[in-house]
């Protein structure tokens, strides 16, 4: 996998992340059943986000923030061959890509990052 | 919805080999059958989660889990180890059973958190963790889940 493309994976998993913690119900469970401090552990993904945002280059953080600005999720599944992003095709020489993943690619429709999932 | 739903029998292993926090979490990841990329993945967003705060709830029971990208449905796993390992539990014991949870980030079906709640309402029942203990087989889990209600 390309790394800058592992990131983006991982910024968008931290992403989730947040997310569901600052959800109420979720922040409820976290606090109750695992004792977890929900405003450090935002804070916390917060500075890790900035982190791993600041580690991609120019190019594709330029995308990143343009992609974010319309979309909440930035890197979406490639399914079947379909964008789960805006659900159009994606061409079938991308879908279909012996080295998976080796490089960092956009939906062609919508512009948000493609990962090749089975 | 019944968690039994979501185990599979070669998700549930009842002799986990690992012998600290990072190798119990490398082989119930293994469990989930995902290729090697995204077993890494899976273990760094785990890591990142557990770092925010143990998930071990206490009980000699944890639950991680995490949201990724690299399922495209929600993913568990059951495993067990003999003697425990030192998990920075809530209660600083060992602990012996591990229930692993994955999700995509966006789940049309939203059973996540559901499935969350059920794991942790299950293993906080009093005699759960003993008779975790005295399984002989994924069978015996499922059934145990299924005597429990949940």
């Amino acid at each position: 996998m390309h790394p800058h493309l592992e990131t983006l994976l991982e910024i968008q998993d931290l992403k989730a992340q947040r997310r569901d913690l600052a959800d109420a119900v979720e922040r409820e469970v976290q606090e109750t059943v695992f004792n977890l401090s929900v405003d450090e552990a935002l804070a916390e993904l917060d500075t890790k986000i900035t982190e791993m945002e600041e580690t991609l280059p120019p190019l594709v953080l330029n995308r990143y923030r343009r992609v974010s600005a319309r979309h909440p999720r930035v890197v979406v599944p490639v399914i079947r061959g379909t964008c789960y992003g805006c659900f159009t095709s994606v061409p079938t020489a991308l879908a279909s890509d012996a080295e998976r993943n080796a490089e960092v690619r956009s939906c062609q429709n919508c512009g948000r990052f493609l990962y090749l999932i089975d | 919805m019944e968690l039994k739903e979501f185990f599979t029998q070669d998700a549930i292993q009842l002799d986990l080999k690992g012998e600290s926090k990072d190798e119990i979490l490398k082989e119930l990841i293994g469990l989930l059958a995902v290729d090697e990329k995204s077993q890494g993945i899976l273990f760094k967003m785990l890591k990142r989660r557990e770092n925010l705060g143990s998930t071990g709830i206490g009980k000699g029971i944890a639950i991680p889990h995490c949201r990724s990208l690299v399922v495209n449905r929600l993913r568990v796993a059951f495993g067990r180890k003999r003697g425990g390992v030192d998990f920075k539990a809530i209660d600083d014991q060992p602990v012996h059973n591990f229930f692993l949870i994955v999700a995509p980030p966006l789940e049309v079906s939203n059973q996540y958190l559901p499935v969350l709640g059920k794991i942790a309402q299950f293993a906080k029942e009093a005699d759960v963790a003993a008779r975790l203990e005295q399984l002989d087989d994924p069978k015996a889990f499922l059934a145990l889940l299924d005597e429990k209600g949940v």
